[in-house]
């Protein structure tokens, strides 16, 4: 039988498996819910600050049979917080948020600090997944990166950073320039930690915000630079982009990541349509998964097998309320197959 | 002159549809110098240009980036028209609406654009930003006797956010003076009707056509 680790990576890389491996990434993909968090004994505040807290509680998510893989953090915030802006924390029941950012506008790119990702929330991440390698090395471990335009607009007010892609096009490349080193030093010190697998969640990118030419211009090419780094260095990637898909299909298949996943909207039978050979990961409405009955996300889970989904996957971060018994649906009704 | 006239609004809800400020602003200023009705030049021009972006948006062939565009222009020839308009425009009764992301929230993208086209299509909003203290829609709505609450979310963890106000509001005493909506990723008329909302829209332009049937305004 195929371990957790080689099964991800058999399907990542297009060779064959026994069943599609069920899992949820982490960062923005949040596999957390209160209820686990509580069965553990965990304060979730604490989890983003400290690397055993965190190793732990990543560690449930598999023990408990929810998914099929470690990851870490459990927000989207480090980076946006590394390079200053101000989080909170959260509670129990909700993920830390920006509540200030850092810059006006995207000409003030050449006053980005540089991030220093051995220090802070960066470090604990890195030290999580050093914990985890330790513990168990059947377990893939996804390492999570927020995407550059998710990134960005943590850093400024989201309206005005859209509207400058365009008023300051030159500046706005350069911000995200800026942006997409810094992330790159971070995915490249989680890989150095023992990451086998990078998620790129850029839900602040969607096509129905951005429009086909500025996806093409702002999302794919600094996405790119993140994957074709991480494959220079042998590690998979996975890029997760929010919202409907239709009016992007053909700027998303110039993204050379792994596997791509994709929100509830999205008909995965015109996902495959649409990107014929692509491995695909989805789509499990986190709606359905915290407001569903157990036979309703049964049912979804079949569907999602039906129509050629490689990596069975939440469609977006887990409502902290999802109940436990939802969640593990999801993973036995793979197991059990179509 | 007329033919000016047409030609300058014709210029002015092009320039919005195009995303130029510049070109806007100068119309305007142009407009105003030739002294025609500014309210014309307002719901003619500006607007018109605002709601012609508001049917590609719905078309999709505008995406929500144009839109914010086109609004900056909208509003900026707005900034010069308005001081001009007749007192009794000025003085007119909107319908009024009180507008938020629910706490807990902070994408307000959504809800930033279905202000927009809400004020395009007259209506006076409150705008009380993102991650809003549920309280504060209720106290806002009564402060201003509002016509219309409008409650967003992008975030399963926080629409029941939603159903909190609508009971905060019937608390009050206050729910059967006004209708209200709700919208967002996760968000289905299906909830709508679970939480005893009056109306759910998919989006923006959507939302418009909504209220103004909820409020049966022409």
């Amino acid at each position: 039988m195929l371990t957790k680790k080689q099964r991800l990576f058999n399907v990542l890389e297009g060779t064959d498996v026994d069943r599609p491996p069920c899992i949820c990434p982490g960062g923005m993909m949040n596999m957390v819910t209160e209820e686990l968090i509580n069965q553990r004994g965990i304060n979730f505040t604490n989890a983003h600050h400290d690397p055993e807290l965190m190793a732990d509680l990543a560690e449930t998510v598999v023990t408990s049979g929810c998914f099929e893989n470690y990851g870490v953090p459990f927000c989207m915030t480090v980076e946006a917080e590394g390079f200053g802006a101000e989080v909170t924390y959260g509670s129990n029941s909700v993920e830390p948020h920006v509540t200030t950012y850092l810059n006006k506008s995207v000409a003030e790119w050449s006053v980005l600090p540089k991030v220093d990702h051995k220090t802070g929330r960066s470090a604990v991440v890195l030290e999580a997944i050093k914990l985890l390698k330790e513990r168990n090395k059947s377990v893939p471990i996804v390492g999570n990166i927020t995407g550059p335009i998710s990134t960005a607009s943590s850093l400024m007010e989201p309206v005005d950073f859209y509207k400058e892609l365009r008023k300051k096009n030159e500046d706005a490349h350069a911000y995200m320039s800026k942006v997409t080193e810094s992330l790159m030093d971070f995915m490249n010190l989680q890989i150095e930690a023992g990451a086998d697998i990078i998620a790129i969640s850029d839900p602040s990118g969607t096509g129905e915000i951005l429009g086909p030419k500025l996806f093409s211009d702002f999302a794919v090419p600094y996405l790119n630079k993140l994957v074709d780094c991480a494959s220079e260095r042998g590690i998979p990637t996975i890029v997760h982009i929010c919202g409907q898909m239709k009016n992007v299909y053909k700027e998303v298949n110039c993204l050379k990541s792994h596997a791509l996943s994709f929100d509830a909207m999205v008909n995965m039978k015109d996902a495959r349509l649409n990107l014929s050979d692509r491995c695909i990961m989805g789509n499990l409405s986190t709606y359905a998964l915290e407001f569903g009955t157990t036979e309703k996300i049964e049912r979804l889970t079949r569907q999602c097998l039906n129509q050629g989904v490689d990596i069975v996957a939440p469609a977006c971060g887990l409502g902290m309320r999802s109940p436990l018994e939802n969640i593990q649906t999801i993973l036995r009704t793979v197991k059990e197959g179509v | 002159m007329t033919q000016v006239k047409d030609e300058l609004l014709k210029k002015l809800s092009d320039g919005v549809l195009e995303m130029e400020e510049d070109v806007v602003i100068e119309s305007a200023n142009a407009y105003l110098e030739a002294g025609y009705p500014v309210l014309d030049g307002v719901l003619h021009g500006l607007v018109d240009g605002m709601n012609r972006a508001g049917v590609l948006f719905d078309e999709e062939e505008y995406f929500v980036t144009d839109v914010l565009l086109c609004s900056d222009a909208m509003y900026e020839g707005l900034n010069i028209l308005r001081p001009h308009l007749p007192a009794e425009e000025v003085e007119k009764e909107k319908p009024q609406g009180v507008i938020g992301v629910v706490e807990g929230d902070t994408h307000d993208i959504g809800k930033n654009l279905v202000k927009i086209m809400l004020e395009t299509a007259g209506f006076e909003m409150h705008d009380l930003g993102r991650d809003v203290p549920l309280q504060s829609f209720v106290s806002k709505a009564k402060e201003i006797n509002a016509d219309l609450v409008c409650l967003s979310t992008l975030m399963t963890t926080t629409m029941g956010g939603m159903e909190t106000v609508i009971n905060l509001l019937k608390e009050e005493g206050i729910r059967d003076n006004m209708k209200v909506i709700v919208g967002g990723g996760p968000i289905s008329q299906k909830y709508a009707d679970m939480i005893g909302a009056d109306g759910y829209s998919v989006n923006a332009v959507e939302a418009v056509k909504l209220s103004k049937s909820l409020l049966s305004l022409a």
